[in-house]
């Protein structure tokens, strides 16, 4: 997860936003191909690198630095290094209720106030998103107003809570249980996904919630949570502040030291633990599917962490099986079966722990369960003989390209400024992107096939089947012989991991 | 356009901002004021000097054969996007074939020249990327995005495509049948289905902007492989075609890479025209899409408005900002801030070659539908009895005018615009042409435009969601009879209901 850019092409989902803030209003059936950024290879002797400084405010601030002259415009981002993973039991969703809290003014700007200002002044990339590890603010102004986006950042990390009202909360509260209904309650496959994802985390795990967290949590949230959360997290020391693009390299570190030097120092807070989680067996979980139409089957598996051995050969693995119609799910699947209506595999690269993730999406009259062979049929191929030189050739040149693109853009969803933070919040050091790079360099057929045999194990994953019950046609077929459905429809058996304390 | 917005324009904004600004309310009184060190953060910082407006820049020549070609340097970084844009699009699908141009143009990628479907993805997969297409009312882009160094190869698999599809009977089957199953995940998808319901409503069934571009499944059934070789023949031709670029290219290499690639390319086809101006007519009831069980019911109202290049562009554009285009707007402010009924509520402008939609929605929860409703209506009214103040508008100006830079940051957004440009018949100066009309434009002309376009009596209003619930919370507003509309929409009849082309 390197990238939206790599998220967009592998079809992850890994966050949630404030809002739903186009940059431009566009009419919905014209995709932008720029949303949907096509790779191409970087020159394999081009050394790629996003020239930056790293210092430290006295109360513990990072701040990364970074000179863009290319449009008059400068993205300010924020990483607090706090996620879904620090909630508490009970509390699930609360990071991401908090990030919306932070939208709703400070000691010195107004409620809602924040957003208005910035889009009336032209800018562009904005929002807040929350994830399972940290939790990012970000704006693109025009570099006139660079400024105006560190006084907004330095009020509310400063004084977010001098406002603070239970109306307000209580607002943020039903806005967030909206996005829950729109996203995850009345959206295709939403609450069969997070079925599945539950039964890979289960509680007390702390990515259980899904970021999103359930209507009960969201409802048990109080204004104590909101203070304790914004004193624990929130402190300068657990932030980093990145400005990349337009801006003045003589006056920048004056007007940063005068927005965030005086926010008073707390201290970092430790960092959470959580042993690995492990799946003694495979759990198949059947799905009574409400909204969509037609079955679709989900095979997880829970993977190396991000950036850690295996990291780099999953995404390999994820374009050979599903980048385009020349891949192997693609291929055997959609065109030759003519089984699958779409095909989608990627690395869902996270902090504690990864999740590799197959998608099939049935065509009508087909079950998951015929699927359910079909990509194994396909994977195990890969266990038998790795995937060829060519296709870790494309698999690479696409990644290292989608890279060339991310650069494209000081800030936003993937741009510079994300990149240069995620290898900082990842690694401790944000000049890592060569690194990153190198690692895809590095990877192998056989690497693939070590990948394919001992981290995506038949036996130990889960298996998700969603069926739309209007789907139930006669062209149905049973399970194949040997295959025991779980108990019933919508039941999630006792999962078999271990740890997660 | 390089002067700078007019100094009391930009005044205004500045009071506006600053009216977000909560201490000039709260700070008690001036000696605690001045006792508190951080007292001076109480006034927003004052904006520097704004810089120079970049805006997209377009050079245009045209080959012997009459192939326009549109070129927007940008060569910080070694990549460019490239594509062939066509002028028909969606609404050239013929009466009752509705969805021919989506598979005719999906069947591109399926085999052209020497190559089948995968031969083509992997030629393009050795360059580190993927051919992309994207279908719009007016259009189409076939295109990729390669390093510069690629560009070359890219070029002969991209006029392979455009030059020699191969059309072939089983990838039309094959696509065929795609495009049945998509239409079968559709009826699944709650956005999907207001979208559909929402452009019968607005233009009728058999207006070109009636329907969407994937057709219903009747219509998609009777597609044979001669439409589409018909209808390829009737829209790919050197005069209804632009070839664009976008990126780290030089407008000589173009001219010789056109040459060379496009150089030889004939045919007879020319643009289509526009589609007619539908009738607006006053709304004769509501239409519903039932989908039992849904948590949220989606929203869609909207009617015909405006075409591309209509004296009233700018106007109401700067009007559908104020109502529903920002974060900070009417309908999002009321609907999610103030009674926390959504995630988000917006609005948007769709001006298209002929005269296209202004759309609002919302996925809103369900037992709140009615209310819901009265609000959108109640938004629109006020836009009369509350009309837009000179302080909303300078705000909505400058975040459109001062958001351009950053809205093109990519070379696949610039060669998207470049094609717009052509799709629409536009000149090359299109986006100074944007920032003059939206300077030119007074409080009176936008609340003249949003008195033109947002009488709640013409719009149109489809709800998606439990049909039970919707019709105890609609049936007795007063709106017009409910009219429940089949999931799977019948086919447009031949030969009734003149299409308007």
């Amino acid at each position: 997860m390197r990238s939206l850019v790599f998220a967009a092409l592998l079809a992850a989902t890994p966050s949630l936003a404030l809002a739903d803030l186009a940059p431009a209003p566009a009419p919905a059936p014209a995709a932008v191909p720029a949303a949907a950024a096509l790779p191409a290879p970087a020159e394999a002797d081009d050394h790629l690198s996003i020239p930056f400084t790293k210092y430290r405010l006295d109360n513990g601030l990072e701040v990364i630095l970074s000179e863009d002259h290319r449009l008059p415009i400068v993205s300010v981002n924020i990483w607090y290094h706090v996620g879904a993973f620090n909630e508490q039991q009970g509390r699930t969703g609360f990071a991401h209720l908090f990030e919306h809290m932070m939208f709703q003014g400070s000691r010195n700007v107004e409620d809602d106030a924040h957003i208005s200002m910035l889009q009336y002044l032209g800018a562009t990339g904005l929002n807040g998103t929350t994830n399972f590890d940290r939790t990012n603010y970000f704006q693109t102004v025009p570099s006139h107003h660079l400024e105006t986006a560190l006084w907004l950042e330095s009020d509310r990390m400063g004084f977010l809570l001098d406002t603070l009202t239970p109306e307000k909360l209580a607002k943020q509260q039903e806005v967030v249980k909206n996005e829950r209904r729109e996203r995850t309650d009345s959206a295709p496959y939403g609450l069969a996904n997070e079925k599945s994802w539950q039964t890979l985390f289960p509680a007390p795990h702390p990515y259980y919630g899904s970021v999103i967290g359930s209507m009960e949590d969201l409802d048990a949230a109080t204004l104590d949570d909101v203070r304790s959360f914004f004193e624990t997290w929130y402190a300068p020391s657990n932030a980093t502040l990145a400005v990349v693009g337009d801006f003045d390299p003589e006056t920048i570190r004056g007007t940063i030291e005068k927005y965030f030097g005086t926010l008073p120092s707390r201290p970092k807070p430790e960092a959470r633990s959580v042993a690995p989680m492990e799946l003694a067996s495979t759990v198949e979980l059947r799905v009574d599917e409400k909204v969509a139409t037609l079955p679709k089957l989900r095979i997880s598996w829970l993977t190396p962490s991000v950036y850690q051995p295996g990291d780099a050969e999953a995404d390999v693995l994820a374009i050979a099986l599903s980048g385009g119609k020349s891949s192997r799910l693609y291929k055997r699947l959609v065109r030759e079966k003519k089984l699958a209506q779409s095909v989608s595999a990627w690395q869902q690269s996270l902090g504690a722990q990864s999740v590799f993730v197959v998608d099939a999406v049935a065509r009508p009259g087909v079950s998951t369960d015929r699927l359910l062979a079909e990509v194994d049929v396909v994977l195990d191929e890969v266990r038998a003989r790795g995937i060829s030189a060519r296709e870790v050739r494309q698999a690479r040149n696409k990644l290292e390209t989608g890279t060339v693109a991310g650069l494209q853009s000081v800030g936003g969803f993937g741009g510079k400024a994300d990149q240069l933070q995620s290898y900082n919040h990842f690694l401790g050091e944000p000049g890592k992107i060569e690194w990153d790079l190198d690692r895809y360099e590095a990877v192998t057929s056989a690497d693939v096939q070590e990948f394919a045999r001992s981290v995506l194990d038949p036996s130990r994953r889960v298996i998700l089947h969603a069926t739309p019950a209007t789907a139930a046609g006669p062209k149905a077929a049973p399970p194949p012989a040997g295959k025991k459905p779980a108990a019933g429809p919508t039941t999630a058996p006792a999962p078999a991991g271990k740890g997660g304390r | 356009m390089r002067r700078n917005l007019p100094f009391a324009a930009v005044l205004t904004a500045i009071a506006f901002l600053a009216a977000g600004c909560a201490a000039s309310q709260t700070v008690p009184d001036a000696a605690e004021a001045v006792a508190d060190p951080e007292a001076w953060r109480a006034t927003p910082p004052t904006p520097g000097e704004p810089p120079e407006l970049v805006t997209p820049k377009f050079e245009r020549f045209a080959l012997p054969n009459g192939l326009q070609v549109l070129v927007s340097e940008r060569h910080e970084l070694p990549i460019v996007s490239v594509g062939v844009a066509l002028r028909a699009g969606t609404a050239a699908d013929p009466d009752g074939k509705e969805g021919l141009a989506q598979l005719t143009y999906q069947l591109l990628l399926e085999g052209a020249g020497k190559r089948d479907a995968v031969a083509l993805d992997d030629a393009f997969a050795d360059l580190g990327t993927s051919a992309n297409v994207s279908v719009t009312q007016d259009g189409a882009l076939v295109g990729t995005q390669v390093l510069t160094r690629n560009l070359d190869e890219a070029m002969s698999l991209l006029a392979d495509i455009v030059q020699r599809p191969r059309l072939e009977r089983a990838s039309f089957e094959l696509r065929k049948e795609q495009q049945l199953a998509n239409l079968a995940a559709q009826v699944g998808n709650p956005r999907y289905l207001a979208g559909e319901a929402f452009a019968a409503a607005a233009f009728g069934e058999h207006h070109p902007y009636g329907r969407l571009g994937t057709g219903t499944p009747a219509s998609v059934a009777r597609l044979q492989v001669a439409d589409a070789k018909r209808f390829y023949e009737g829209a790919a031709g050197p005069k209804a075609a632009a070839l664009v670029f976008a990126g780290d290219i030089t407008t000589e290499r173009a001219r010789e890479l056109a040459q060379a690639w496009f150089g030889g390319w004939k045919g007879k086809a020319v643009a289509p025209k526009a589609p007619k101006a539908p009738e607006v007519a006053a709304r004769a009831g509501v239409v519903v899409v039932p989908k039992q069980g849904l948590s949220q019911t989606v929203i869609m109202m909207g009617r015909p408005a405006i075409a591309v290049g209509d004296p009233d562009e700018y106007n109401l554009t700067l009007a559908s900002m104020v109502f529903g285009g920002t974060f900070g707007s009417r309908l999002n402010m009321n609907l999610r801030e103030d009674k926390g009924y959504t995630y988000g509520a917006s609005s948007y402008v769709d001006s298209r070659l002929g005269v296209g939609p202004i759309v609002a929605s919302s996925a809103v929860r369900a037992d709140v539908t009615g209310a819901s409703i009265a609000e959108f209506m109640k938004e629109m009214q006020d836009l009369e009895s509350r009309p837009i103040s000179p302080a909303e508008l300078e705000a909505a100006r400058e975040g459109r005018i001062r958001s351009l830079p950053g809205s093109f940051e990519s070379v696949g957004g610039l060669s998207y615009a470049a094609a717009s440009l052509f799709w629409y018949d536009l000149p090359l100066d299109r986006f100074e042409r944007l920032v003059e009309g939206y300077e030119a434009a007074t409080p009176e002309t936008v609340q003249a435009a949003a008195r033109r376009f947002f009488d709640p009596s013409l719009m149109q209003i489809v709800l998606v969601g439990d049909p039970e619930v919707i019709s105890e919370q609609v049936g007795t507003m007063g709106l017009g009879p409910l009219v429940e509309r089949a999931l799977d929409a019948a086919p447009a009849k031949k030969g009734k209901g003149k299409a308007a082309r």
